[in-house]
């Protein structure tokens, strides 16, 4: 049975074996990952993290003309007030004058209904949401509340789907059933791939105009599906699809803020080509096992060989090798030429970088091909589709990096700023801060309104650093001025002392 | 039992946990526990990060702080052992003066016994748990509920009271977005009452006057609703009144805070009358050379005003009775039972100018523009037409689009407030009434 046809995906840990607790070198990583033990690994010592929810309503809070339900207590939703920058600046980029940003309502399920369940309450706001706002879709997601007291909101959704104008998604992100955000990325595609792929009716034509019908087949032998990331913005999807229009090929993107109706097409086109390999991958083999569409996902187009892989991939399939390397060759040497002047100040410099996994990496390959060393690399999580970058990132220096697998967990990266010292820091939004406190200059990792993929992005993030490095006052004077939470004997401790039952090898 | 409630449209509040968070991590030096599912800690951040004016982390909150992170397995087993091990790792690991264990819906609805593990380590550091799973209510409520834990289990029992003492809450770090400037203010003007005004939260309070509160003769809660429950508990264990009243934002609203203030604390009249003449005289100082523009630009504004059950009648109050608006539709955007509302109605109309603005109970943003156009005759082609106009709305950043459809300017004033940045600024008091002022008439001239 295919994993669609069950109403919830599996776990990343099951689907995938993937983890988020290790430290150690690249080496062992590999090696206990093969090995399984990673997966019994705990922290002794846990901060606050990150649930599948949260990427979860990054990405739904995005779809266009929808309705998000967050299915749980009123907080759930919270982050969408944050997640109503990003979408608002989508809307106005659209178009919009007067945008309305994120629209999502939580079901406040409260004392009475941890008690009585919450599915008449779920279904009274359906109702509502399809009257009052006329969206074309419902996306209900539900959180830890409704997962405990057994809540069943596929039964809610088809139920109401026959009087409600919206489709309705019903999407599981209960935080407490998986340890690994990325389990979000599988619940949204395999909710997408119920609900939103079925074929339009046919429009049976009267007169068969067969050159129509030929121009329609031709056009769709060269359309492609970018699959974008939520913590990607309007700029990085003008980047690859300036790319990949020299190609020739017409890009439609989703998923985040397409339109519920749009999702349909993404079963016309000749290939589908992911940005980030461990998000999208339970989505493409759906795609190419039901609808015969083909995909490339090895490389995040994140540095410069990195995106010169990603675009020979791309190329690859359509028998346009010789057109990429002339777009490669072509883009690498003004872009080196335009490196000229930056690089220099990137000369025996360390870089510490924390960000989601293949990300992370990709990043550690785009800082190395700039000049700096990586100390370490803080993927939040681990599984199959970082090993590419990985090796690169390891093979490209002489010192090991280390590499230390959390979901954030600040303690740790403070803890090794302390002990390999970087000249500059990489990290989320809500990480970085951390590493401001130690005193050293930071770039977060994605911010919808700078460019960090393909030449473009390679040529950004060098400005980035080159700025932030050319004066790092703030931070210096924030490290004088500030309390550490962390005891100086935590400091001083093996920074995965707190790691046990997996692998905690390393000089640290 | 909770009433039954209904859906609500992107929620001007915290979870229970989340208001409780953002209550311990606004205390010097304390470090929450958080017994909850591991992405609690991160979506309390990401929720804070763009509505609170882009409110930090601080010494240990964001994703600092430590938590449980329990997952299936605690679930079905309990959570108790996990508990145990976090906080006997986190007085290891993190350099904290006070622990408040905060639990999520998961830990609550399974019924870990968390005072357990307090008592375990209650003799190695300053500990105290409170239960405020997000099923419990909103971040207000989390606010009050920390406030109790505090005042039953940390503030210490006192022998005699200082008659001239006072503590002063009901401002909700975070759901106030201008919570550290409002308290300031207040403070600033209590004192020149000479009393001695102790905030918890800021103007460099300390864990040690938090620890003395019980010394005070009076609790101040600037609040019909945050932090009342507390006050309560606060006078069961320690015998202290308290005082509830409105949050008081300019000159009129600041006479009768004062007054009323030091009439509970049996103050004599003639102070209060020369602080609130001096302070009168200070504050229209400056409003002496803004009666030009006022006048000459003819600033008298419509307003709609939508906030909590602390900003939405302080505002409408100041803009009526101080600044001489019209404010004509104010929404309170808690969820309120319809007991409740009475004393808010009654608020506004009581307003000293005579103007009675139409007051709703609203907490879903989209629906605010249906109240409105119940309230306000739409223009059917009339040549001449009385419109509402000029106009301003006074609310959150979710109030924009409103605005803009009814062409008034707006400021970001309420929670959630993803649009400013705020740091010290404050609203209340005589001060933060200038500092209003110029913000809202600062949007006005902005395009000059």
């Amino acid at each position: 049975m295919s994993y669609i046809e069950a109403k919830v995906p599996p776990k990343r840990e099951q689907r995938l074996g993937a983890c988020n607790v290790y430290g150690g070198d690249g080496c062992g990583l590999k090696k206990s990952f093969g090995g399984c033990c990673l997966q019994q690994a705990k922290r002794g010592f846990g901060q606050g993290s990150i649930c599948q929810l949260l990427p979860g309503t990054a990405i739904v809070n995005t779809i266009s003309d929808a309705v998000v339900i967050v299915h749980g207590a009123i907080g759930c939703g919270g982050p969408g007030h944050t997640q109503n920058a990003g979408v608002r600046g989508t809307q106005m980029a659209r178009g919009s004058t007067n945008p309305r940003g994120t629209l999502w309502l939580s079901t406040n399920l409260n004392e009475r209904d941890v008690i009585t369940g919450g599915e008449e309450k779920l279904e009274e706001a359906i109702r509502q949401a399809d009257r009052r706002y006329r969206p074309s879709a419902i996306i209900v997601i539900s959180s830890c509340v409704p997962g405990i007291i057994g809540d069943d909101i596929d039964a809610v959704t088809s139920r109401l789907q026959p009087e409600v104008a919206a489709r309705l998604l019903p999407i599981h992100c209960e935080g407490f059933k998986t340890k690994i955000m990325a389990t979000a990325y599988d619940a949204i595609y395999h909710s997408v791939a119920r609900n939103l792929l079925d074929p339009e009716a046919e429009t049976v034509s009267v007169i068969v105009d067969d050159i129509e019908v030929a121009r329609e087949r031709i056009r769709r032998s060269k359309l492609v599906n970018l699959l974008n990331v939520s913590s990607m913005g309007s700029v990085d999807e003008k980047e690859l699809t300036r790319l990949l229009n020299g190609l020739g090929l017409e890009v439609q993107i989703f998923p985040c803020a397409a339109h519920p109706d749009d999702f349909r097409k993404v079963t016309e086109a000749a290939l589908s080509i992911s940005t980030c390999p461990t998000h999208d991958d339970y989505f493409v083999k759906h795609l190419q096992q039901q609808y015969g569409v083909p995909f490339v996902q090895r490389f995040m187009p994140i540095g410069i060989e990195n995106t010169n892989q990603w675009l020979r991939a791309v190329a690859a399939c359509f028998n346009l090798e010789s057109i990429a390397e002339e777009i490669i060759a072509r883009e690498t040497a003004e872009l080196r030429d335009a490196l000229a002047s930056l690089t220099p100040a990137f000369v025996g410099k360390k870089a510490m970088i924390s960000a989601g996994e293949v990300r992370a990496l990709s990043l550690g390959n785009l800082l190395q091909e700039l000049g700096m060393e990586i100390v370490a690399v803080r993927p939040y999580h681990w599984d199959e589709f970082g090993e590419t970058a990985l090796d690169q990132l390891v093979a490209n220096q002489v010192r090991e990096p280390i590499i230390n697998v959390a979901t954030v967990h600040p303690y740790e990266s403070v803890n090794l700023i302390g002990k390999t010292t970087p000249d500059i820091y990489f990290g989320h939004p809500s990480d970085s801060v951390w590493a401001a406190k130690t005193g050293i200059p930071t770039i977060p990792v994605y911010h919808g309104g700078y460019t960090y993929v393909g030449y473009a992005g390679a040529f950004e993030i060098a400005r980035r650093a080159w700025r932030q490095l050319a004066n790092p006052t703030f931070n210096h004077r924030l490290k004088q001025h500030v309390r550490q939470p962390y005891q100086a004997q935590w400091l001083a401790e093996h920074a995965f002392h707190y790691i046990t039952e997996g692998d905690a090898d390393g000089p640290y | 039992m909770a009433p039954i409630s209904s859906f609500i449209e992107r929620p001007r509040a915290f979870c229970a946990l989340g208001g409780a968070v953002m209550t311990v991590t606004a205390l010097p030096g304390a470090v929450p526990i958080l017994h909850s599912a591991l992405g609690c800690g991160g979506s309390i951040y990401y929720n804070q990060y763009g509505s609170t004016g882009y409110l930090g982390a601080g010494f240990c909150g964001g994703m600092s702080v430590p938590s449980s992170n329990v997952g299936e397995q605690e679930i079905v087993f309990g959570g108790v052992d996990r508990l145990d091990e976090q906080v006997r790792n986190t007085l290891k690991i993190v350099d904290g003066d006070l622990y408040v264990i905060v639990t999520g819906c998961t830990t609550d609805m399974i019924g870990d016994d968390i005072q357990s593990v307090v008592r375990d380590y209650a003799d190695q550091a300053p500990i105290i748990g409170v239960e405020t799973g997000g099923f419990r209510g909103d971040g207000y409520k989390g606010y009050d509920l920390v406030l109790q834990g505090l005042f039953r289990h940390y503030v210490e029992r006192q022998d005699a009271t200082d008659p001239l003492s006072i503590n002063l809450w009901g401002i909700v770090p975070g759901q106030d977005v201008f919570w550290r400037g409002n308290l300031h203010n207040l403070k600033l003007s209590l004192e020149k009452l000479g009393l001695r005004v102790n905030t918890f939260f800021t103007d460099g309070a300390t864990l040690d006057d938090l620890r003395q509160a019980g010394r005070a003769a009076l609790n101040v809660v600037v609040s019909p609703r945050y932090g009342v429950t507390a006050a309560g508990v606060f006078e069961e264990v320690h015998g202290t009144p308290y005082l509830t009243t409105a949050l008081p934002i300019g000159p009129s609203a600041m006479a009768r805070f004062l007054r009323e203030v030091s009439a509970r604390l049996g103050l004599d009249a003639a102070r209060v009358d020369a602080v609130v003449a001096a302070e009168e005289r200070d504050y229209y100082f400056f409003i002496d050379r803004l009666a030009d523009t006022y006048n000459d630009l003819d600033l008298q504004r419509y307003a709609v005003v939508v906030g909590d059950a602390n900003y939405a009648t302080a505002l409408t109050r100041f803009l009526a009775n101080d600044l001489g608006w019209l404010p004509s539709l104010t929404v309170i955007t808690d969820d309120l039972y319809e007991d409740e509302q009475a004393h808010y109605h009654e608020e506004l109309a009581a307003l000293t100018s005579g103007v009675t603005p139409r007051l709703v109970f609203e907490t879903d943003a989209s629906e605010i523009n249906r109240h409105f156009a119940k309230m306000w005759p739409r223009n059917r082609g009339q040549k001449f037409y009385h419109a509402f106009s000029p106009a301003f709305v006074v609310g959150s950043h979710l109030e924009r689009e409103f605005a803009k459809n009814i062409g008034a300017a707006h400021l970001s004033v309420t929670y959630p407030i993803g649009n400013r940045v705020v740091i010290d600024r404050a609203y209340a008091g005589y001060h933060g009434a200038l500092t209003l002022i110029e913000d809202l008439f600062g949007v006005i001239v902005a395009e000059r």
